[in-house]
């Protein structure tokens, strides 16, 4: 009963997607968003017409006021500063436009250029000093905020009066301050314009980029020939230039110098920044981020006023949330990577049947024996991680290395060998197609192909990307085993698209249906995914009828069969279910039937650990990776197998010491060859009454000798 | 109040009392090869333990006591109709053995044929060990009230605290509790007016005093200790059958998955440690273990293991012998010297060793 409510909740409840999630970037924007629906959500509980579209439209106009100077503010915050600043400018360009229009008397685009520009050289003049003479940027703005808010305070006691008196009759003033379209203000739209802009400056263009980057390190950006100075002053300018579009538009709409006039705005724009998830280590930020955090805080700021709260409190939840976000920013900005790593591996729920027990002399075709024992050995020392092996029709012996090449061994004696070709990644499955062309699984790195005449090329390495996954699953992760049809498509196995190939064990911890086979066809050069959710899918191999490949899945220990072909087309098919071991790479053997490696066999006490998954996720959390409770592969034996999945014939090395782990074999002239991924060694064995002419890539293709 | 809720956000943070740290083989216990490359003097499959009383070495081998010479020829001194689980010589020329772990009895000298079942109105049921105090009385370790001595695995995955120490005086007819509630007893050993007692599920080893006081004299051993005998030079033998590793102690906070364990694996498959290992591609495999170019590292965590520790006459380590993961001369539970060797009975592939103590002593010195 527990067993089966286990089951159930392990089959219903995506418990991967968790890590998945957090480990996205967008994360980080999508927790503010919900910030936001829940402050909106709240409000409009409380406070009746809240969210009409006529609040909605004034709070837009402020928002998009004040969205502004979070913007100069993200800016500047991303490329590793502050600017407390903010507020002092806003008053004086504030001032600025006011005295152009009131007292100037100047027609209004030229106020709107002479107050950018003028925003844009106070922003300077912090850009100058933090940028170029390299001062604090906390400090340096502190000082120009006290600044600016004196010569606010002077300028402001000589033509308050003026301004005050004058009453601006101009159209296209009144548009910037009450106007709108469709019941949009003026200013939300430019502010909409502006804020694509910045989106499209900062994800896509360089300059946005070497922000980012100087945000991040500045001493590798530095190093990489960023022009780290010029940018960082460009950023306060344009901090600048951003506040006086702001406060141009706050001068249309109340057309008034107060004393109060951007008084403690700093730390309103302070809040949205860090609020909407800009971090104050730098680096890291975005428009959107800016927009959400300024919607957070003015809903609160205006529904607290509505409340009718007292403008201190007011202020004081402000900074009360600033401190909670501060907090919560460095704290996951600190703790993310093992937050992530805690939560991402999950292991599920995995049933098996009762182990089948081969034992020594137990009567069935499974039984133990010793025939291995006597391989002959090949590249002893020399080679290192020949997962696969295959020969060519010249007896050439082929396999992989861990050092990322391909090694060719000459016969007749095995004895001198050479690097065939360098790939770069580690060699797994490997098949020749019908012009000779070894095709190749790279573990990493994808489908690669080596020419005749030596020459390597990139197959394909990225597939299709399905819907239902969140992590990003259209590039090759673990290619693993391949075959080839008689039309020239590829299938191939990806064991699993969450783990890299060195991780395995933790893909065998999870026992989830990770991995898939895919199918390349050279004809169109295209990849398709053509089957999914498998656990740790492994040796492909095209069976004789031609219109179906047998795959193995290693932690799902079974054989199943694929229809690519004919009237079953589509169809999967189980050929071997509940082995006693985890299946590999699968071959033809010469007298019709396959080859099948079992790399480790399976142990009672993992079976109990595959059916308890919280047992395993504690053992993930707690116990370091090398004490694991693993899958045992250092005993691993060979079968060979009919199309009905019936067990002929088993080859063991039982004392694993000639030949320990066995991951693939390939029958070539009456000798069986064996590779092991973990192994410093290739085996040869002499097969009893085999076909002395069998050469599988010959045979496969019609090229009989 | 305040530590309950600590020990439970232990147990769920794993930290604590709920960490699987291991003490690492570090100092007097760095790992050598020097218990690999022992001599093997004989084969004993069924041994349980070995002694001398200064003249002939004994090894309890079955259901027989044999006296065993150095070139591995046998004289049977005793046979009884069960398995002797431990044997001491006496002073007085007698011998006193355990007899399936539930009786005591002497065989030869003047008190022979005297036997006890029982101690503090509780039978024996895995005497382990006996040693003989200077007064002539007898001190046993009796590991387990749950377990036989063959089932000691499914004691400590029980997680079991039933066993004792136990004080038999040649006239009376009942033992003395000398201590109780034992997370296995495994090794008596008389020092002074003290005994002290190897406390294997605690990897530690105590000294009893006669009122009862116990004291910690050795702490935190990265194995699970056995018999523990007097060395001529002053100070101990202690042997260990077993080592430590995370996923045990990860395993023994895991009582669902022990009790499946227990219920539905066959025990030497067992997420456990055992005598010996690598037998079979059922036992569980961790993660170290995975032979890599053909070599299983020696530092990987031991399913079974080798080690003997000379104590100091304060019950420090001074130097250790090891057989580590890559060897077979696992699983030691007893050590006697007998004329200039150490030999050493590996349960794991039952064998006699021994070892010349002179190359030993130059061996700590160096």
């Amino acid at each position: 009963m527990r067993e089966a409510v286990l089951r159930l909740r392990y089959r219903f409840w995506p418990d991967h997607l968790l890590g998945e999630i957090l480990s996205k970037r967008w994360t980080e924007t999508a927790i503010p968003v919900i910030v936001l629906l829940l402050v909106a959500i709240a409000f409009s509980q409380v406070i009746p017409g809240f969210l009409s579209p006529n609040s909605l439209a004034d709070t837009a106009r402020q928002a998009a006021e004040v969205g502004f100077v979070v913007l100069g503010m993200a800016l500047v915050i991303v490329v590793g500063g502050i600017d407390l600043s903010v507020g002092s400018m806003f008053a004086l360009t504030d001032f600025c436009a006011l005295f152009c229009l009131d007292v100037l008397n100047l027609p209004v685009p030229a106020v709107a250029v002479i107050t950018v520009v003028f925003g844009a050289m106070l922003g300077a003049v912090n850009g100058f000093l933090i940028g170029y003479l390299r001062l604090r940027a906390f400090i340096t703005t502190l000082i120009t905020l006290i600044i600016y808010r004196s010569a606010y305070d002077l300028l402001l006691f000589d033509y308050s009066n003026t301004i005050a008196a004058a009453f601006p009759d101009d159209a296209l003033w009144d548009f910037m301050g009450g106007g709108g379209v469709f019941g949009i203000p003026s200013v939300a739209l430019l502010y909409a314009a502006v804020a694509i802009f910045g989106h499209i400056f900062m994800t896509r263009l360089r300059p946005g980029w070497h922000i980012t980057a100087i945000g991040g390190s500045r001493r590798s950006a530095y190093n990489s020939g960023i022009a780290v100075r010029g940018t960082i002053a460009r950023c306060y300018a344009a901090s600048g230039a951003l506040t006086a579009v702001g406060a141009l538009f706050f001068a249309a709409r109340l057309g008034t110098v107060g004393g109060d006039v951007g008084v403690g705005l700093e730390v309103t724009v302070l809040t949205a920044a860090v609020l909407g998830g800009i971090s104050l280590g730098g680096g890291r930020g975005s428009v959107t981020r800016a927009l959400v955090g300024t919607l957070i805080v003015l809903l609160i700021t205006n529904g607290l006023t509505t409340l009718s709260v007292k403008g201190g409190v007011n202020r004081m939840v402000l900074a009360g949330i600033l401190l909670v976000a501060a907090t919560i920013d460095i704290r996951w900005l600190k703790n993310r990577t093992r937050i992530i790593a805690k939560v991402y591996v999950s292991p599920t729920y995995h049933d098996m049947p009762p182990l089948p027990g081969p034992r020594v002399g137990d009567g069935t075709r499974f039984a133990q024996n010793d025939r291995l024992k006597d391989v002959t050995l090949i590249g002893l020392g020399r080679i290192e991680a020949p997962e696969d092996v295959i020969l060519d029709r010249h007896d050439n012996l082929y396999a992989g290395s861990r050092h990322g090449d391909i090694i060719r061994f000459f016969p007749p004696d095995y004895e001198k060998m050479e690097i065939y070709a360098h790939i770069g990644g580690q060699p797994l499955g490997m098949a020749f197609d019908r012009n000779d062309n070894l095709y190749v699984c790279i573990g990493g790195m994808g489908l690669y192909r080596i020419t005749p005449d030596r020459k390597v090329e990139k197959a394909t390495d990225e597939t299709n990307r399905s819907f239902s996954s969140v992590n990003d699953d259209s590039r090759l992760r673990l290619a693993d085993d391949l075959d080839i049809t008689d039309d020239g498509r590829i299938f191939f196995s990806e064991a699993t698209v969450r783990y890299e190939m060195h991780e395995w064990p933790v893909d065998g911890l999870e026992a989830r249906g990770n991995g898939r086979i895919i199918c390349y066809d050279p004809a169109t050069n295209t990849t398709r995914t053509v089957l999914r959710g498998l656990k740790f899918p492994n040796g492909i191999c095209v069976s004789r009828n031609g219109q179906s490949i047998l795959f193995a899945e290693t932690w799902g220990c079974c054989v199943k069969r694929y229809w690519f072909d004919g009237p079953k087309k589509g169809r999967v098919e189980m050929v071997m279910n509940n082995l006693p071991g985890f299946p590999d790479n699968i071959n033809l053997s010469s007298d019709g039937n396959y080859w099948l490696a079992l790399v480790g066999m399976r142990s009672p006490a993992l079976d109990l650990a595959w059916r308890m998954p919280g047992f395993r996720r504690r053992m993930a959390k707690r116990v370091p990776l090398d004490e694991w409770l693993f899958p045992n592969i250092n005993t691993g034996c060979v079968i060979k197998f009919n199309e009905a999945g019936e067990v002929l014939d088993t080859y063991w090395d039982m004392a694993g010491v000639n030949h320990p782990m066995i991951t693939s074999m390939r029958e070539h002239r009456g000798y069986l060859y064996l590779g092991g991924i973990m192994n410093n060694r290739i085996g040869r064995l002499k097969l009893e009454g085999a076909d002395p002419a069998f050469v599988q890539y010959d045979y496969r293709w019609g090229k009989k000798p | 109040m305040i530590a309950a809720l600590k020990r439970l956000g232990d147990h769920v943070l794993g930290r604590g009392e709920a960490a699987i740290t291991v003490p690492i083989f570090d100092g007097a216990l760095k790992p050598n090869q020097i218990l690999e490359g022992a001599e093997v003097v004989a084969q004993v499959e069924g041994a349980n333990d070995l002694a001398s009383d200064g003249r002939r070495l004994l090894v309890a081998d079955g259901k027989q006591i044999v006296e065993l010479a150095g070139n591995g020829d046998r004289k049977e001194q005793a046979r009884f109709d069960r398995i002797v689980t431990a044997l001491c010589p006496l002073h007085d020329g007698g011998i006193a053995v355990a007899l399936a772990g539930v009786e005591v009895r002497i065989e030869g000298g003047p008190s022979a044929g005297r036997s006890w079942a029982a101690a503090a109105g509780m039978p024996f049921h895995a005497v382990n060990a006996i040693a003989c105090a200077p007064d002539g009385a007898l001190v046993v370790s009796d590991g387990s009230q749950r377990y036989d001595t063959e089932r000691w695995a499914h004691d400590l995955m029980d997680r079991g605290a039933t066993g004792r120490v136990v004080r038999l005086d040649r006239q009376a007819a009942e033992g003395k509790e000398l201590a109780r509630r034992l997370e296995y007893a495994f090794g008596v050993c008389p020092a002074g007016a003290e005994t002290m007692i190897s406390e294997s599920w605690r990897h530690r080893l105590l000294a009893i005093a006669p009122d009862g006081r116990r004291r910690v004299v050795l702490d935190r051993l990265p194995v699970y200790p056995s018999r523990v005998v007097a060395a001529a030079g002053g100070g101990f033998w202690l042997t260990a059958f077993a080592a430590r590793t995370q996923l045990v102690e990860f395993v023994l906070r895991e009582t669902t998955f022990r009790r499946r364990m227990m219920k539905e694996i066959a025990p030497e498959h067992w997420i456990a440690p055992r005598l010996r290992s690598g037998e079979s591609y059922l036992e569980p495999m961790q993660g170290a273990h995975l032979r890599t170019m053909g070599v299983l590292k020696p530092w990987a965590p031991p399913r079974s293991y080798g080690l003997v520790i000379r104590l100091s006459a304060e019950g420090l380590p001074r130097y250790s012998l090891h057989s580590r993961v890559d060897g077979i001369n696992h699983g030691i539970v007893a050590a006697a010297e007998l004329g200039g060797f150490l030999y050493l009975l590996a349960k794991g592939p039952g064998r006699v060793l021994r070892l010349p103590l002179a190359d030993l002593e130059k061996e700590a010195r160096a």
